[in-house]
């Protein structure tokens, strides 16, 4: 009896998820393992990584990563390979200050529909602005064509310092008490809903409460998510533009032959996904953020970069987006507590990645393969 | 001859949304033997030789060599059983040069051998073997014939005792295929065994030893090369549908007045600087079939490219339907409506990894921002229908078909896309012969019937004469005549065709 690998004639249904979730467990195990090395115990460290999975310090970072996600989905498709959604969210927050801060600030005597204005034209200028900051590399790569992997890499690093400049300069906050950062944003123009619950004494409880207080502090994130995915799911369904992407993933050569133009359509590709990145960008700064701290490269919580894994992990497959987000959040999570309760240091946490990943990678070929067992 | 030396038992395969690809065929393999592996289009020739080559699994059936049963699960098996496959897309890498991708192969030599002692073997089998190549050159600059070529020789350094052409010869020119025939004839003199897979009857009759005839994944029998007819071969392959196979002239058009594609002095560059197409005038009516024959690589690929937009013009003028659209770029030839047959199908005709809906959509609803789905699938239903493309389905993936229904799919796209003029580039290459008749039909009665101006370029002369109304040649960059298809001889063309 021996194993055999023999190629895929028929897609498996289920095989992309169960990927995800099987990389998962051999990662978990084979970090518990190495563990036993530092003298951890085995079942506490899957206990921590497990309680990882279901605190509500996950629902922030997925939300996120969920719309961060689909944007590089855009770009992704269409082998356009736009790595800088760091830069795009740092950038997008630029104009939402200069709006919530400088523009039309808030008072007390402001009419009570400029909140909902100015909400909404922060997310309408910061998808501008990260469609424009995308389409910068699209423009390299369309029309003069440079490569747009390091281009929008090296953005990143560009945008950090813009973000640096302004809050030295015009963005300096008046009321920081010393520190290098904006002013908060006004609360008026937050996009949060701040519940208070009693703690009931009931750990498991409390628990499920504090998960129901994170969906309701994140209400409008919920809703960002639901629109953002939705909008990806209709462009690649339904527009001309999300069908040209899929083309030029796949086939440029016969997108030309038909008579679209190529270059537009990296371009677009690339405004796309950083516009998309731009309204995450408003969600995020408007719900959570709330002001840029110099610098700014020490700040970030590299959510640009955790997007990448994102959309890596889901096949570029838009359903499993959010599978994938709430993976890569949990595992980030893991890596604070594991920390926390004394299981090693930063090394611990990527070990843990580490494990998970290299299982992905190496259970990847399950999609085109099968395995099977032959006398 | 000698015994048989592989069997291929009751092998059965079946794929995605139920199309059964083989349905418990047995052949044998003879020492020897050059064996022409005959079906129309997604009969099942391809997968079982796949299926041999390691390439696919058998979901049932067994394969015995030298009389043992084996398992052969992938093509470093097959190598191992001295089995190698030539398949119709050549596989190289093109940035590397030849003596790099042969040597990736090559077991009797290790990692610190220098490269030079490589291609000096190389040099040495190669003229052992008849294969005339330069070690050195780079892969992209070789011309289809010669990476083929260079295919050979790589099955001929793993010593194949059994060479698989899978479609190999189909892109190669009338001359250049007599030369492979004759080198697998001095192959099975020498004791190899050969497995042709064609669907061009009369090719398999002059080269086979046996015909095998596969049908709708089942074989319908075995017959001797020497004695076998071309009719009982078709009836074997086609069945009923055999019937439709015609080489009659179709009818003639009754051209309109009106010139649709015209060029004036086109000059056209080529890959390698080259000037490809010199100085060419050409018109065609709107209703009129106009062909070009002519053997690859004298600029009809040029020609065509430069038509379509999809190609720089360094002199001259290109104008479709009265508009001047030199180097204006395909958008605004397409917006005219022109269909376009490439010579290159899988690379500017069809997009494989994406379904036949999509592929229709991207063309059809070019314009429009959002896609109309349910006009595209009544497109794609029409299409699958009227020209029988064997697909589970409009949403299936291209590349889950044969060959030939990929071929089928690209052609009765564009066909029913025209509206105005076609440029078809060898569109019936890679069909088995009832498509093919269907395929002439159809561009035929789409210039009478629409009165589209067509343009076939083809290296089958016989397609020209039966399809076009007026004849021209290309040589070296040159256009040559027209001339009415009746007067012209096939011998004059011919000689035009290769001085």
């Amino acid at each position: 009896m021996r194993f055999i690998v023999v190629r895929r004639t028929k897609p498996h249904q289920y095989i992309k998820p169960l990927i995800i979730v099987l990389s998962l467990l051999t990662g978990m195990i084979l970090v518990a393992i190495l563990l036993v090395l530092i003298g951890a115990h085995p079942v506490t460290t899957l206990v921590t990584i497990a309680y990882s999975f279901i605190t509500p310090q996950v629902v922030k970072d997925m939300l996120l990563l969920t719309m961060l996600g689909c944007a590089l989905l855009i770009s992704f498709k269409g082998a356009v390979w736009n790595v800088g959604a760091e830069g795009q969210l740092y950038v997008a927050i630029i104009p939402i200050v200069w709006i919530t801060l400088y523009a039309v600030p808030w008072s007390a005597s402001s009419p009570p529909h400029q909140q909902v204005l100015v909400i909404l034209a922060s997310i309408t200028v910061a998808a501008l602005f990260g469609a424009a900051w995308g389409a910068i590399a699209g423009a390299l790569r369309a029309y003069v064509g440079i490569d747009e992997v390091p281009v929008t890499l090296i953005m990143n690093y560009v945008a950090y310092y813009l973000v640096n400049l302004l809050i030295l300069g015009p963005f300096r906050g008046r009321y920081v008490y010393g520190y290098i950062r904006t002013d908060d944003l006004p609360d008026a123009y937050k996009l949060s809903i701040n519940i208070v619950m009693q703690r009931t004494g009931n750990a498991f409880l409390d628990g499920f409460l504090e998960f129901i207080r994170a969906i309701v502090y994140y209400a409008y994130w919920v809703l960002a998510a639901i629109l953002v995915a939705l909008l990806t799911w209709v462009v690649f369904n339904y527009t001309s533009i999300g069908l040209r992407i899929k083309i030029l993933g796949s086939n440029p050569e016969f997108l030309k032959a038909v008579g679209v133009d190529a270059r537009k359509t990296i371009l677009t590709a690339l405004a796309l996904s950083g516009s998309l990145v731009g309204i995450a960008s408003a969600i995020y700064y408007l719900g959570d953020l709330t002001r840029l701290t110099y610098p700014i490269q020490s700040q970030t919580a590299s959510y640009g970069y955790l997007a990448i894994l994102v959309a890596w992990l889901s096949m570029l497959e838009l359903p499993l987006i959010p599978l994938s987000a709430y993976v890569v959040s949990s595992l980030r999570n893991a890596g604070r507590n594991m920390q926390i309760f004394g299981l090693g240091g930063l090394e611990s946490t990527l070990i843990l990645l580490g494990s998970i990943l290299l299982t992905y990678s190496t259970l990847r070929f399950l999609t085109e393969y099968e395995v099977r067992v032959v006398k | 001859m000698s015994d048989e030396y592989i069997v291929l038992k009751e092998i059965s395969k079946r794929f995605a949304g139920g199309v059964v690809a083989l349905d418990k065929v047995t052949i044998d393999i003879r020492m020897g033997e050059v064996l022409a592996l005959l079906g129309e289009n997604g009969a099942g020739k391809s997968t079982l030789i796949k299926i041999l080559y390691g390439v696919y699994s058998a979901d049932e059936g067994s394969i015995y060599i030298n009389g043992r049963r084996v398992d052969v699960h992938s093509p470093t098996e097959a190598i191992k059983y001295g089995i190698v496959m030539v398949s119709q897309h050549p596989q190289l890498i093109d940035t590397l040069s030849v003596v790099e991708n042969l040597a990736l192969g090559l077991r009797n030599f290790n990692a610190f051998t220098s490269i030079r002692k490589i291609s000096s073997f190389i040099l040495e089998k190669s003229r052992e073997f008849g294969v005339k190549v330069d070690p050195w050159e780079k892969v992209w600059r070789l011309t289809y014939t010669q990476k083929q070529l260079v295919e050979i020789l790589r099955a001929m350094l793993l010593k194949a005792r059994v060479i698989l052409l899978d479609e190999a010869l189909t892109y190669l020119p009338l001359e250049e295929k007599k030369k492979f025939y004759k080198f697998i004839k001095e192959f099975t003199a020498k004791g190899g065994s050969t497995v042709v897979i064609t669907h061009k009857i009369p090719e398999a009759l002059d080269v086979a030893d046996r015909i095998a005839v596969l049908r709708r994944g089942r074989l319908v029998g075995i017959v001797e090369g020497t004695s076998a007819r071309i009719e009982d071969v078709r009836r074997m392959m086609f069945g009923e549908s055999a019937a439709e196979i015609t080489y009659e002239k179709l009818p003639a058009s009754q051209p309109g007045g009106r010139v649709v594609i015209e060029t004036q002095d086109l000059w056209v560059t080529g890959d390698f600087g080259e000037d490809a197409v010199r100085g060419v005038d050409l018109r065609v009516r709107e209703g009129e079939v106009v062909g070009i024959a002519g053997i690859v690589g004298n600029g009809q690929r040029e020609l065509t490219q430069a038509l379509m937009g999809l190609r720089k013009a360094s002199r001259g003028r290109i104008l479709i339907d009265g508009r001047n659209v030199t180097n204006r770029g395909i958008h605004e030839v397409r917006e005219v409506g022109v269909g376009y047959i490439p010579d290159s199908p899988l690379a500017l005709g069809i997009s494989i990894d994406n379904s036949m809906a999509e592929n229709i959509a991207a063309l059809y609803q070019r314009k429009s921002a959002l896609i109309n789905w349910s006009e595209v699938y009544k497109v794609a239903s029409s299409l699958i229908e009227t020209y029988r493309i064997v697909i589970p389905g409009a949403d299936s993936l291209i590349k889950v078909l044969s060959g030939g229904n990929i071929m089928k799919a690209v052609v009765s796209k564009e066909i029913n896309y025209c509206k105005k003029a076609l440029i078809a580039h060898n569109p019936t290459r890679a069909l088995d012969e009832v498509s093919a008749a269907m395929v002439r039909r159809s561009i035929k009665e789409k210039a009478i019937n629409n009165g589209v101006a067509v343009l076939l370029v083809s290296e089958d002369l016989d397609e020209i004469y039966q399809v076009s109304d007026s004849i021209h040649v290309m040589n070296s960059g040159k256009l040559y005549g027209p001339f009415p298809p009746d007067e012209a001889e096939r011998s004059k063309v011919e000689h035009l065709m290769v001085i």
